[in-house]
């Protein structure tokens, strides 16, 4: 059935479809208004970052660090209050059951493992830039790519409180899958996410040896019918056959290549990434482009999901739970099924609902066809 | 600023009697009990003084008296309870204990600072909780203070050589201070807030030249963004001090089969941890807000306000160096309740800061002495010097 045929609201209530709406509409605004607030606080701290070089004792790259610490640290200031808006949207919303002060010290201490990564990074990219000079991005950009490798193969290690999945049922749909996927001997883990939020999900992660389908504790819940985890564990499943953790990586190192090579030609006037007063001005180059290239990005990404959808698809032939699983989905994250094509392009990493809805029945009608 | 409304002085000649220090705790009983027993007088004579300070905006003089001389007796028999004093005291808190108090008279007091002073006085109880608080039940031994640490050693100290340590006692001498001035201010005898600036506290201290000595440069100035996110800026400091720890682990075991041999700590290995407890002064001075500025990475001599002057090596006792991990173990037991005044004058320290975008003198100085303690005692573990780490407060650190 073509898409244009799909009316969102032959699948979703009125009242719903006007909640969802309205709900996205107030996030997509607020991270909007947090990109600004964003580029602004960044703009302003390239100018006059320089001056906390004050602060440091340190050595050229020392101080470097610090300045690219503290960089981020007042992008997380100015993020405070839209991080709050959302938990309190949220919360009106029963989808997040998440405190505000909870909230603010988890983002607080989770800056903690941005700054260990800048710090790293910039010891990195600044003793590069001490001898090499202009060209110290030609190394740093596959040094880099290399790093985000090593995290993703690592990265199954790093999620916290998952547990093996124990569900026998469960994990005998999960093994049969995996067989037809052609995978083997895949980590199956239940990750537990009840406490925040009620919201369903699952992800894929690491590649390889390391590779690992991670099933929220939600998804698991009485009311999601077998057949539906059985769609979703398919989905992850197939993001593992087809490398989509390693593509990832791939496009990152597409993307450092020219990034850095442009941090290096902005830094130029203040001595080059070797002097820490570059760093300022470099943070603000490298999330501008990070702010470009989100949309490429997630236009390659709703590639892999449109593509992992097929796969499960294909594996589970079960269009109809699949459908079923994307209302609840839907319905339980208040997620708009049809949202304007601008958002989309901003924000989305997956197709939206009516799309993947509309995959399902072309699915259908190719079968029915064959 | 005048000179404080309460002042510790010590005339204490350091001789104790080992016969009196073994049984103190017994001998204090009387003492003890007549302290409850004041206690409650005190507490109701507290409460009077309050709402009359409040009425009159300074304190009555026969209740500013009154409590002067508990405070006074207070100060007595925590002294001789904690070994900081040898005589047995009288028990009225007549003046002329060897460890006694100077106490103002009664001034015209701030009337919304004492309708307050419950509150006020929190963050100084923290405070006195790691300076004097020691507590233990008959399941767990609880916290054990800085105090209760330097009686503990103290004990051992003047049995063995019925003399006390210049050090224990002018700690024990400090933190007495610091509980007398305390008590002061909760009590209304003054609305000065207890200070705990060491420098300051007992009087002259000693001009001390020790292998490992603190110098502070420090302008008490703190930039109020990289306070408020210290403990994260800090983490690539303890990251790489915990790697350069597994490292320097390994030289201290090289070292002291070294030094054990040769009788001097070979100089490679003497400036490799030479440095290394230099760097890990700097990070505890910059995560503690002793210091201001991110320090650098190599535990660099010269360039940080609180720079550790470490000597050259020299001949050390081989017995001292055999025995040195266990020889270590009292020093870091102190070196614990340290860390623990560290870890509350930073959690102040923090608050402070952020508002008035300086550190308080007093916090700033109690972390130095800490700091300086702590080096002294990896120093000496590491056998990057043979001297034993000086516990009292130093001139000018």
């Amino acid at each position: 059935m073509p898409l244009a045929e799909l009316e969102p609201s032959r699948f979703f209530g009125e009242s719903f479809l006007e909640r969802s709406a309205t709900y996205e509409r107030f996030l997509q605004i607020d991270s909007l208004l947090a990109w600004i607030a964003l580029l602004v606080a960044l703009a302003i701290y390239a100018r006059r970052g320089r001056r906390l070089m004050s602060e440091s004792a340190a050595g050229r790259v020392g101080t470097g660090m610090l300045l690219g610490m503290l960089g981020f640290g007042v992008v997380w200031l100015t993020q405070v209050p839209f991080g709050l808006a959302a938990v309190w949207w949220q919360r009106r919303y029963d989808i997040s059951q998440q405190g505000y002060l909870e909230w603010a010290l988890g983002s607080f201490f989770g800056l903690g493992s941005t700054f260990l990564f800048v710090s790293v990074a910039l010891a990195i990219a600044m003793g590069l830039a001490g001898v090499l000079r202009r060209w110290w991005w030609l190394v740093a950009a596959p040094l880099f790519a290399g790093i985000a490798l090593l995290f993703t193969f690592l990265s199954p290690y790093l999620i916290p409180d998952a547990e093996p999945l124990r569900d026998r049922e469960v994990l005998a749909d999960a093994r049969a899958l995996e067989r037809r996927a052609g995978l083997a001997d895949t980590r199956l883990v239940v990750q537990d996410v009840h406490r925040y939020t009620e919201a369903p999900n699952a992800a894929a992660a690491g590649f390889g040896p390391t590779g690992t389908v991670i099933l929220w504790d939600t998804l698991l819940a009485d009311e999601f019918p077998r057949s539906e985890v059985r769609v979703a564990i398919a989905h992850e499943l197939a993001h593992l056959a087809h490398d989509d953790t390693l593509k990832w990586v791939g496009w990152l190192a597409l993307f450092l290549l020219p990034a850095t090579a442009l941090i290096a030609f902005f830094t130029r006037s203040r001595g080059g990434l070797a002097r820490p007063e570059a760093v300022p001005p470099a943070l603000f180059v490298l999330v501008v482009l990070q702010l470009l290239a989100t949309p490429l990005f997630n236009l390659g990404s709703r590639q892999l999901e449109e593509a992992a959808d097929r796969a499960a698809l294909d594996a589970t032939r079960d269009p109809a739970a699949g459908r079923a699983l994307l209302r609840r989905l839907a319905t339980t994250s208040l997620t708009d099924p049809d949202p304007p094509a601008w958002s989309q392009a901003l924000f989305a990493q997956h197709p939206t609902i009516m799309e993947r809805i509309a995959l399902s029945y072309e699915w259908e009608e190719e079968r029915g066809r064959r | 600023m005048n000179e404080k409304p309460i002042r510790l002085t010590v005339s204490d000649d350091l001789r104790r009697s080992r016969l009196t220090v073994f049984f103190r705790l017994l001998l204090a009983i009387p003492h003890l009990v007549w302290l409850s027993l004041w206690s409650l007088a005190a507490f109701f004579a507290g409460l009077a003084n309050w709402v009359a300070t409040l009425l009159l905006g300074r304190p009555p003089e026969p209740l500013h008296r009154f409590l002067a001389r508990f405070v006074r007796y207070v100060t007595h028999v925590y002294a001789y309870v904690n070994l900081g004093a040898d005589p047995f005291p009288g028990f009225v808190g007549k003046p002329g204990y060897p460890i006694d108090l100077e106490i103002d008279p009664p001034v015209r007091q701030n009337r919304w600072s004492v309708a307050f002073r419950l509150v006020l006085v929190v963050p100084a109880l923290l405070l006195f909780s790691v300076l004097v608080f020691s507590y233990s039940t008959y399941e767990e031994v609880g916290g054990i203070s800085l105090l209760g640490v330097a009686a503990l050693l103290g004990w051992f100290a003047a049995l063995a050589r019925a003399r006390m340590p210049r050090g224990l006692r002018d700690l024990i001498a400090y933190t007495i201070s610091y509980a007398a001035q305390l008590w002061g201010y909760l009590l209304l005898l003054t609305d000065r807030y207890p200070n705990s600036d060491p420098q300051t506290a007992i009087g002259p201290l000693p001009d001390r030249s020790d292998p490992v000595r603190l110098g502070n440069d420090d302008d008490l100035r703190r930039s109020r963004l990289t306070v408020f996110f210290r403990l994260l800026l800090a983490i690539p400091h303890l990251v790489w001090l915990s790697l350069w720890g597994v490292v320097a682990l390994l030289a201290a075991i090289a070292n002291w089969v070294a030094t054990l041999i040769v009788g001097v700590s070979p100089e490679p290995l003497h400036r490799f941890l030479a440095a290394y407890v230099r760097y890990q002064l700097q990070v505890g001075a910059y995560l503690y807000l002793i210091g201001n500025p991110f320090p650098g990475f190599t535990g660099a001599e010269d360039g940080y306000p609180l720079a550790l002057g470490i000597a050259g090596p020299y001949r050390q006792s081989r017995w001292t160096v055999l025995f040195r991990a266990v020889l270590v173990l009292p020093a870091l037991l102190i070196a614990g309740a340290y860390g623990a005044l560290l870890f509350t004058v930073a959690f102040l320290g923090w608050f402070a800061a952020l508002f008035t975008g300086r550190m308080p003198l007093g916090l700033r100085n109690a972390g130095a002495l800490a700091l300086r303690y702590l080096a002294q005692a990896y120093a000496y573990l590491f056998l990057v010097t043979g001297a034993y780490p000086y516990s009292g407060p130093c001139k000018g650190e």
